[in-house]
């Protein structure tokens, strides 16, 4: 018989499947001469297996929404401190004349290097940094979604200052801009959601949800924006929206005149 | 592979790319929470303590040495947490847990399942509570697969013999008492 101890240690290795495949087959043996320790195996077996099928609930979206309000909180203060920080030690030392020297003659060196080496610029990218960088644009987008989704018009305002960091915003963020745009309480989160838009204008969904946001909107402010906005891109669809927003009995005379000024202008 | 490993990651973290902690916590949020809930804490505190977790990594990202896996220190981590967490309220006095008779059919959480496994998911969990803390803390560890057993052992101060014999202990008194309880 073996020692209680060493049983018990082979039979975890078995099966968290750390053993090497010669020490596994003596193990398999000892199990099919041994039926008591088969038996304690699979009283094991089954342990192992009950622990597995523990499931737990799925986390809320609220822990989602604290992570990111830490995460951001503590990005705006490092920013802070690397802006209003003193220069740093090893950044003083190369100020001293010997490391300047060593320093131009090292710049001297790459600029050669650079035009000297072969079309280095035409490699490709490595796969890795891209599937990264696509990692990192799915966390922004999650972060974007949740902040939007935050009751506190503080942390949508940063969510709309988030979208502004995309190289180029899929559709799902498009979206949310575009609701926040329409739907959003708050006149200054509207704002900063047109003014994060218009970094997609060339998009033909954001410039149709930006003109079909018009008669959405009551603000005098965000109608003139909008107004400006639809000059700029001289958009002829936003006309009869403009038009229709010209009916309405409350609107500010000043916010009148200046559609007025929009229709002629892009007409 | 290498720029997606959990280390890289939070080597880039170390250096100052906070914005890589998203990519690490979208990855172990779920463990975590779930490491924290079958401990024996509600939901909500669960959720919190996986905050303090993050936290504490942010704070002390400078300490992070890179030599072992992530997750072992992550753990680490999440232990020192939980037990941060019981200490303080054990001096006030306020029990925030998920006691045995609390774990009932109905306040479970939408397994799909049918009612005699669902019936059995729920006296597993009431067992897990049946069982001292240590035993309920390195069965939990070696649930999720990417924590070797030397690691575990680092975990709760043990040589890594003696966290197999812990694990393989644990697992018979919880498969007894799910048992025992099958009886009633």
């Amino acid at each position: 018989m073996m020692e209680e101890e060493k049983f018990e240690l082979l039979a975890m290795d078995f099966l968290a499947g750390t053993m090497n495949e010669v020490d596994a087959k003596a193990f398999e043996e000892l199990l099919l001469n041994n039926p008591g320790y088969k038996e304690r195996f699979l009283v094991l077996k089954e342990g192992w297996a009950m622990m597995d099928a523990m499931e737990s609930p799925e986390p809320s979206n609220q822990m989602d929404g604290a992570f990111y309000e830490m995460l951001n909180v503590e990005m705006e203060q490092q920013k802070k401190k690397t802006s209003n920080g003193q220069l740093p030690a090893w950044l003083t030392d190369l100020i001293k004349p010997q490391w300047a020297f060593g320093m131009l003659l090292l710049i001297v060196g790459l600029t050669l290097g650079y035009f000297l080496a072969p079309s280095v610029g035409s490699r490709p990218e490595p796969q890795d940094m891209v599937i990264a960088q696509n990692e990192t644009e799915e966390v922004r987008q999650k972060l974007v979604l949740t902040l939007l989704d935050q009751p506190s018009a503080n942390q949508r305002l940063q969510g709309v200052s988030e979208a502004n960091k995309f190289q180029s915003a899929d559709s799902i963020v498009i979206k949310a801009l575009l609701q926040t745009l329409n739907r959003d309480a708050d006149v200054n989160v509207r704002l900063a959601a047109i003014e994060s838009l218009t970094n997609y204008v060339d998009n033909p969904m954001v410039r149709q949800g930006l003109v079909q946001s018009i008669p959405n909107q009551e603000s005098p402010l965000l109608q003139i924006t909008l107004a400006n906005l639809m000059v700029a891109l001289q958009e002829k669809a936003s006309i009869a929206p403009f038009k229709q927003l010209l009916k309405e009995k409350q609107l500010d005379t000043t916010v009148k005149k200046r559609i007025e000024k929009t229709i002629e202008s892009i007409i | 592979m290498q720029n997606l490993t959990d280390n890289v990651l939070m080597m880039k973290v170390k250096s100052g790319d906070l914005d890589k902690l998203g990519l690490l916590y979208e990855r172990h949020k779920r463990k975590l929470f779930g490491f924290f809930y079958n401990l024996g804490n509600n939901p909500s505190v669960s959720e919190d303590l996986v905050q303090n977790v993050f936290v504490r990594i942010l704070k002390y990202r400078e300490s992070y040495s890179g030599d072992g896996a992530f997750a072992a220190w992550m753990f680490q981590m999440a232990r020192n947490v939980n037990n941060d967490h019981h200490k303080k309220i054990s001096k006030e006095r306020i029990f925030d847990g998920i006691a045995p008779e609390d774990v009932m059919e109905g306040s479970d959480d939408g397994l799909n399942e049918t009612m005699d496994q669902q019936g059995d998911a729920i006296r597993l969990k009431r067992a897990l509570t049946f069982l001292p803390d240590d035993k309920r803390e390195i069965l939990l560890l070696s649930k999720y697969r990417e924590l070797k057993f030397h690691e575990i052992a680092q975990i709760v101060g043990c040589s890594e013999g003696a966290a197999k014999v812990r694990v393989h202990r644990a697992l018979n008194d919880l498969r007894k008492i799910f048992l025992e309880m099958e009886m009633l």
